[in-house]
């Protein structure tokens, strides 16, 4: 039986719908480990400075380990399909974004910690907004968008609980959009 | 009233089975699915997602690999390249009869 011009444009608009599904299911799943391994560092890092004030490098000792982490999930979620180069542009990320704070913070030194806790998060927020962007995952960017709002309502608002309010409310905001995304 | 005569791809023209392609072909090259997350996008049940599968993949169009997550059994599907040329055809097919190209 021929096919109609009508059923045709249905079909396409079908693949198309799936394929929109398909794609950001795909990005949400290589996402959501990474939440919530950030969450959990999070979560750790500003909790312990809070009640901890001088324990302030552990956060070098926690970032390192975010970074290798976080290299290590996606060194096993790749998938067949990706290049070989994965490891030298994953590495060469981290630098660019070390070389731009290091060169920001020259520019424009902190007047204080509290602007360097909210900075990090902010940075974070606007990466998972521009991912979002770019995959078509609406949710990872309205993740980032809601810990962009509850950094600077932390910020301004809550400024004597503000390490706390990032490891509850901003490492609790990760862990709990990790799962969101692997409900997809 | 627009219509083709000529027939399509008849595996891939199952409703069922051209959303499986269409959610494969949206991956990267060579990427996998996850069966239960092809079965959310489909929206198939269980028993029929892998009848279609298993059409697709005795056609050639998708291979299927099974391994354990621990204990917990895993299938995860992939179109193949003979797979994701079918599918492009069949895009084809359809436009030709929209009237797109």
């Amino acid at each position: 039986m021929p096919i109609q011009r009508q059923d045709a444009a249905s079909a396409l608009q079908e693949i198309a719908n799936t394929e929109k599904q398909s794609h950001t299911a795909y990005h949400y799943q290589k996402a959501a480990p990474h939440l919530f391994l950030w969450g959990a560092i999070w979560l750790i890092g500003y909790a312990v400075t809070y009640l901890r004030p001088g324990w302030y490098p552990l956060w070098d000792v926690l970032i390192v380990l975010g970074f290798v982490g976080s290299f290590l999930i996606s060194f096993r979620t790749r998938g067949k399909g990706s290049h070989a180069s994965f490891g030298w542009r994953y590495a060469a990320t981290f630098i660019a974004i070390f070389l731009f704070v290091t060169a920001l913070f020259a520019i424009l030194p902190p007047q204080s910690s509290l602007q360097i806790d909210a900075f990090f998060p902010l940075l974070i927020a606007l990466w998972y907004v521009l991912i979002g962007l770019w995959t078509r995952g609406t949710r990872i960017a309205l993740l980032g968008l809601a810990l962009g709002l509850l950094t600077v309502g932390g910020y301004f608002w809550l400024q004597h609980y503000f390490l706390l309010w990032m490891a509850v409310v901003g490492g609790g905001a990760l862990i709990l959009g990790g799962f969101w995304l692997r409900k997809v | 009233m627009d219509t083709k005569t000529e027939q399509p791809d008849t595996v891939i023209h199952q409703p069922q089975r051209l959303k499986i392609m269409a959610a494969l072909k949206a991956l990267p090259a060579r990427e996998q699915l996850e069966f239960v997350r092809l079965k959310t996008i489909v929206g198939a049940t269980d028993g029929n997602l892998g009848a279609h599968i298993v059409t697709l993949e005795q056609s050639g169009y998708v291979e299927v690999e099974k391994d354990f997550i621990g204990k917990k059994p895993r299938t995860r599907v992939r179109l193949t390249r003979a797979g994701r040329r079918a599918f492009e055809d069949y895009i084809a097919f359809l436009r030709e009869i929209v009237g797109q190209e």
